[in-house]
């Protein structure tokens, strides 16, 4: 347990000292949303606000978490003495999905700001909001650990992550849709449910396959 | 699999199924519907598709898992030539699909959530093929896309089966449509469909089974 523990420090140790990736994954992210401000401006309804926001969290997580492996390239041999592998992506999904859920949060901020808030119901729009990110996070994660051994990573990370995280992708929109429409809990219970179940998919997955693309 | 590889009663079966398929689903009477009217017939021709390319992604996996457990070649070899087979048989059902559409719904793509799925899916295959030709070494290569068919397949399995059911689609059998068992009254369509089930996924095994020697002689070439 420390292990992973120390494992999920050091992570952030490294973020913290490099600053250059998360200054830029921020910048990303704020370049992003004001050119879609700009393009937007003026004729956003909610049902093109919720799209939008899915999509740029969507593109800007990609970018963030497909460091978690890349970054990893000289390290790798230390790891492989000194953990377990399901130790190394417990700590790597805890650390992208707190790393995601930080970056989802201030993206919400400065969307709200600009494009305008059409949310009433705090509390649901939050759970469905965390259930898609621990979807993308632990989805976005096997695929940069699988990704890490090509050759071209940048546009394999997009080739075969897109195609894999859709369904994750449909459901946490078209949730998120009917929490901005003032649908409450109950009546959207078996899909908050059905995300759920697809997360629990692809974390297990996760956990069983890991080990075979981490040892080489 | 070794047994099917020598034994070759099923090719027999599979020619006279297919014959029958042809004939039958083409000639025998189907149920006069409005709208519908002879394209039911497609039935026989495009729903086996989709059954042979699940089939054979199932295979494909099997074969993976099977490779990941003991490091054989000949087990990535088995999982790699499913999964081309099961592609073509997707290419297929999406091209039948989109001819019966144009007929039944007015336009080949009406972005139907069934479509979306389908298509999404061969794009999840498609990155496997691509996924294979961006590693050198090959044993690396064999487990790597091994890891990746089991991930995707398990994730393909909502896109495909629940996620249509959850919206409003026009396909047969989702969103409160009747499937074709509503229409078949009087059985004239089990008789063909069934057989032609069982047919067309004999067939791609065939196929499939062809493709996997060629390449386990092209590998025994190679190591001589």
């Amino acid at each position: 347990m420390h292990r992973i523990i120390s494992l999920i420090y050091k992570d952030f140790i490294v973020d913290w000292r490099q600053q250059n990736p998360i200054t830029g994954i921020l910048l990303y992210l704020a370049s992003t949303i004001f050119a879609t401000y700009m393009a937007f401006k003026g004729f956003v309804s909610v049902e093109v606000w919720n799209a939008l926001f899915w999509i740029i969290l969507l593109f800007t997580s990609i970018n963030a978490i497909s460091k978690s492996f890349i970054q990893e390239e000289r390290r790798s041999h230390y790891y492989f003495f000194l953990c377990k592998p399901s130790e190394i992506i417990l700590a790597k999904l805890i650390c992208s999905f707190l790393y995601l859920f930080t970056i989802s949060f201030v993206s919400l901020l400065i969307y709200v700001i600009l494009m305008g808030n059409p949310i009433t119901n705090y509390p649901l729009f939050m759970l469905n909001l965390i259930l898609g990110c621990i979807g993308l996070s632990s989805a976005f994660t096997m695929v940069s650990s699988i990704a890490f051994r090509t050759t071209n990573r940048s546009i394999m990370m997009a080739v075969l992550g897109f195609p894999v995280i859709i369904p994750v992708l449909i459901l946490s929109i078209s949730n998120s849709f009917k929490i901005l429409d003032s649908y409450v809990f109950t009546q959207i219970q078996g899909n908050i449910i059905t995300l759920f179940s697809v997360d629990v998919i692809i974390i297990a997955l996760t956990f069983v396959l890991f080990p075979f693309t981490w040892r080489s | 699999m070794g047994y099917l590889l020598k034994k070759d009663w099923w090719k027999w079966l599979c020619v006279v199924l297919l014959t029958y398929t042809v004939i039958g689903g083409l000639l025998l009477p189907v149920p006069k519907l409005p709208i519908l009217n002879e394209t039911i017939r497609a039935l026989h021709f495009h729903v086996p598709m989709w059954f042979g390319m699940i089939l054979l992604f199932l295979g494909s996996v099997i074969h993976a898992i099977k490779h990941l457990r003991t490091g054989e070649i000949k087990y990535d070899i088995y999982s790699f030539q499913l999964a081309n087979m099961g592609i073509a048989f997707g290419v297929l059902g999406i091209l039948t699909g989109m001819i019966w559409a144009n007929f039944t719904w007015g336009e080949p793509w009406s972005n139907d959530p069934k479509q979306n799925a389908s298509a999404i899916s061969l794009l999840i295959y498609l990155a496997y093929f691509v996924l294979r030709g961006s590693i050198q070494d090959e044993q690396q290569r064999n487990r790597i896309s091994a890891v990746f068919n089991i991930f995707a397949f398990f994730l393909m399995i909502p896109l495909l089966f629940i996620l249509p059911r959850m919206s409003d689609s026009l396909h047969p059998g989702n969103g409160g449509n009747p499937g074709f068992n509503a229409y078949d009254l009087d059985s004239n369509l089990r008789k063909v469909f069934y057989l032609a089930v069982i047919g067309w996924t004999l067939l791609g095994y065939w196929l499939t089974t062809i493709a996997i020697r060629l390449s386990l002689t092209k590998q025994k070439l190679e190591d001589a």
